[in-house]
C-alpha cells in the first residue's frame, strides 16, 4: 500500500483487501468496500460544487459528441478559382509556333540548312563556333568509344564517371571557384538549384525579366516572391527598405526567413546585362544571397569568357552561386553550379535534378572538357566575338521600324517593333514574315517564343539576333544589307 | 505504423499518432508518471493527481501545440516547417481516431484528478486551466490559427 487516502473512511477498514490477508467474512468485507463507494459517489453529487458538475456534464457531453462526429477535410486554400482552372484547361497550345519545325539538315555552324534553303545562321546560341569543331568531335567520339552513349544511373548510383569529376573540376578552376556541380540537363539546373535553397516562407527578389527557367524554379520552391521592375535598382532597394521594416517589427519572423536575390548575367528575355556592381553592394547592405543565371553570359563575357563577373571586375567570392547552362557558349548539354564549397555540396543531396537525373553523357562531358580547353587556350575568341558583336549592333542601328535591344557587347539581342501594330498577335505575325522573308534570301533568324499564359511578365514580340565569332565579313556585310530592307 | 517496413510517407509525423503502439506507450508512460508521483512520499493523494494532470497537459501541449515541423527532412519544401504536430496529423483531417483519442485522454485524466482532490476549489482552478490548455488548441476551428500571435513562428 503507497497511501490510504480518505481519513474518514479509515474506521470501515481497510478497502483495499490485501491478496495475503484472509478475511474470515468476504462478503461483509466486500460490502463493505461497496458502501464506501457509494458514499464517495453520493458526497461527489451532494458535496462537490455546481459549477465543477456542470463543466463535468459538459466535458462528458464532449466526449460523447467527440465519438459520433465523422472526420472531415478542413478547406484548403487554393490560389486558383473555378474560372481560372476552366480557361486554363480550355486554351490548350495547339497551335503555338514552337510546333511549326523548321527542319535543318547539316549542324548549324555559321551557315545552317533550314528546309532546304542555306542560309547565314543568325539563330543558333553557338556563339563560339563550338559546335562544330573537329578538336571537339574527335575527343567526343574518342570517349563514345571509351564509355558508350549513356550512363544508365544517377550520380549517386554508379552514374559518376572520371570524366564527370573532371569536369566539374575544371569548370571550378576556369571559374575560379572552389567547387562546381553539372545537371544532365541546362534548363533543370538553375530550376533545380533555386528550390534546393529556398523553401516555403523564405523570401526571393527576382527581376520581372527573369527567364522561364528561374521562373519555374521558384514555382517549385514555394517561396514568397517579390518582383522589381527590370534592372531597376530603385525599385530593388524600395522592396528591400520595405523588407527592412517588416523585419523589425517582426524579428522573430525575420530570424526564420532566409533571403535571395535572382538576377541574370544576360537577360535571356531582353538582352541587357545586370548592373553587377550595384547588385553586390545592396546585397551586403540588406544582407541577401545573390544567385546569378549566367546561362547567356558564360563563355562569351569578360577577357576569359568567365562571364558577367569578370566584366565587370566583381570578385566571384561575393556572388554566392553561379549557374549556367553548357547548351549555349560551351556547344554541349546540360548545365553547371559554381561557388563555394560549403554552398555548392548542398546540391548533391538537394539538388533534384541531379540526384534523380541519369548523370551527364561522358560524351557530352568530354565534349565539354575540349570546348573549356579551347576556351582557355585561346583567349582571343572573347575579343573577336565582342567586336564582331559591337560591328553587327552599329549596322542594324538604322533600320526603320525596328529597334535594337540589348548590349552592343552582347552576342544575343532582339530586333522589336518600334510602333507597335495594335495587337500582340498583329505584331507576331507581322515578325514572322520579316523572318520569312529573310529565310528565303539566305538569312537565319528567329523570333523570341513564349508560353504567353505560363511567362509571369510576358515580354513583347521580338527577333532574336546571334552573333558567332566565326562569321568570315563578306558574308556579314551581306547580311547586314538584308536585314536592313 | 509497420516498423521496419518502407513507407512513402512524404511527412511520417502525418501518420505516427495512429499507430496502437504509440498509444499504448503514450498510457504506459501516463501510468509510469502517476506511479513515480505517487512513490515520492511528501505529496498527499490530491497533489499527486493534480500533478500528474498537469505535467500530462503541459507536455502535451509542448510536444502537439508548441514545437513546429519535423525532426527529419522532408521532401514536402518545408510544407510542415510552420505546421504544429496536431496540425501535421492525418494531414490535417479533423475527427480522427488518433485526434479523438488525444482530445479524451486528458478529459479522462481531468475527470479523474477532479474525483480524486475532492472537488476542492485551488484544485479544481489549477486542473480546468490545464485543461483548456490542452483542448482549446485541438478545436479545429484553431486550426492553423494562432490567436495574438502565440508561437507564429
Amino acid at each position: 500500500m503507497l497511501k490510504i487516502p480518505w481519513n474518514y473512511s479509515k474506521k470501515e477498514g481497510s478497502f483495499f483487501p490485501c491478496p495475503g490477508q484472509q478475511s474470515p467474512n468476504k462478503i461483509v468485507h466486500w460490502l463493505f468496500v461497496g458502501h464506501y463507494w457509494v458514499q464517495l459517489c453520493f458526497y461527489c453529487v451532494f458535496q462537490a460544487p455546481a459549477y465543477h458538475l456542470i463543466l463535468e456534464g459538459i466535458l462528458i457531453l464532449w466526449i460523447i459528441r467527440l465519438l459520433f462526429s465523422k472526420t472531415y477535410k478542413l478547406q484548403e486554400r487554393s490560389d486558383l478559382t473555378e474560372k481560372v482552372t476552366e480557361s486554363l484547361l480550355r486554351n490548350g497550345s495547339q497551335n503555338h509556333l514552337s510546333l511549326q519545325y523548321q527542319r535543318s539538315t547539316l549542324p548549324p555552324t555559321h551557315k545552317i540548312v533550314v528546309n532546304g534553303n542555306e542560309c547565314i545562321n543568325f539563330a543558333s546560341f553557338n556563339f563560339l563556333g563550338l559546335l562544330d569543331n573537329e578538336k571537339v568531335k574527335n575527343v567526343a567520339l574518342a570517349s563514345l568509344k571509351k564509355y558508350g552513349v549513356g550512363t544508365c544511373g544517377p550520380r549517386g548510383f554508379y552514374g559518376t564517371f572520371d570524366v564527370h569529376l573532371e569536369l566539374e573540376d575544371r569548370i571550378a578552376k576556369f571559374m575560379r571557384t572552389e567547387e562546381a556541380i553539372i545537371y544532365s540537363y541546362g534548363f533543370a539546373t538553375i530550376a533545380s538549384a533555386i528550390p534546393a535553397y529556398s523553401k516555403r516562407g523564405d523570401l526571393v527578389f527576382v527581376d520581372e525579366a527573369a527567364c522561364f527557367a528561374i521562373q519555374k524554379g521558384l514555382q517549385a520552391s514555394r517561396s514568397n516572391i517579390k518582383y522589381f521592375k527590370h534592372n531597376d535598382m530603385d525599385d530593388l532597394e524600395r522592396l528591400l527598405k520595405e523588407q527592412e521594416f517588416e523585419d523589425q517589427k517582426n524579428p522573430r519572423k525575420a530570424r526564420v526567413t532566409r533571403r535571395f536575390l535572382f538576377v541574370e548575367g544576360l537577360y535571356m528575355n531582353t538582352g541587357s546585362i545586370c548592373p553587377l556592381p550595384e547588385l553586390v553592394k545592396l546585397k551586403y547592405k540588406y544582407k541577401v544571397r545573390i544567385f546569378l543565371e549566367e546561362s547567356l553570359s558564360f563563355g562569351v563575357l569578360g577577357e576569359h569568357g568567365r562571364g558577367v563577373t569578370e566584366h565587370f571586375g566583381v570578385n566571384i567570392d561575393d556572388i554566392d552561386l553561379i549557374s549556367a547552362n553548357m547548351e549555349n557558349a560551351l556547344a554541349s548539354i546540360g548545365g553547371f553550379c559554381c561557388g563555394r564549397s560549403f554552398v555548392i555540396d548542398h546540391q548533391r543531396l538537394s539538388g533534384q535534378g541531379y540526384c534523380f537525373s541519369a548523370s551527364l553523357p561522358p560524351m557530352l562531358a568530354s565534349a565539354a572538357i575540349e570546348a573549356l580547353n579551347i576556351m582557355e587556350d585561346d583567349p582571343d575568341i572573347f575579343r573577336k566575338l565582342s567586336q564582331k558583336c559591337q560591328q553587327i549592333h552599329l549596322a542594324l542601328h538604322g533600320i526603320s521600324g525596328l529597334k535594337v535591344v540589348g548590349e552592343s557587347f552582347s552576342p544575343a539581342f532582339h530586333l522589336q517593333l518600334t510602333r507597335s501594330r495594335g495587337s500582340r498577335e498583329n505584331d507576331v505575325k507581322l515578325l514572322q514574315e520579316i523572318v520569312d522573308y529573310c529565310q528565303n534570301r539566305g538569312i537565319a533568324l528567329t523570333q523570341a517564343r513564349y508560353l504567353d499564359k505560363e511567362e509571369k511578365f510576358l515580354p513583347s514580340p521580338r527577333i532574336i539576333v546571334n552573333i558567332f565569332c566565326i562569321w568570315y565579313s563578306a558574308s556579314l556585310s551581306a547580311s547586314q544589307n538584308f536585314i536592313v530592307k | 505504423m509497420n516498423v521496419g517496413v518502407a513507407h512513402s510517407e512524404v511527412n511520417p509525423n502525418t501518420r505516427i499518432m495512429n499507430s496502437r503502439g504509440i498509444w499504448l506507450a503514450y498510457l504506459i508512460l501516463v501510468g509510469f508518471l502517476h506511479v513515480v508521483l505517487l512513490s515520492i512520499p511528501v505529496f498527499s493523494i490530491p497533489v499527486v493527481w493534480t500533478l500528474t494532470h498537469v505535467i500530462h497537459n503541459s507536455t502535451m501541449y509542448w510536444f502537439l501545440h508548441t514545437v513546429k515541423g519535423t525532426p527529419f527532412e522532408t521532401p514536402d519544401q518545408g510544407k510542415a516547417r510552420l505546421l504544429t504536430h496536431w496540425e501535421q496529423m492525418d494531414y490535417g483531417i479533423q475527427f480522427t481516431s488518433s485526434r479523438k483519442f488525444l482530445t479524451i485522454s486528458p478529459i479522462i485524466l481531468y475527470l479523474l484528478a477532479s474525483f480524486y482532490t475532492k472537488y476542492d476549489p485551488r484544485h479544481f482552478l489549477v486542473n480546468t486551466i490545464s485543461l483548456l490548455t490542452a483542448l482549446i488548441p485541438k478545436l479545429p476551428q484553431l486550426h492553423g490559427v494562432r490567436i495574438f500571435g502565440i508561437n507564429k513562428y
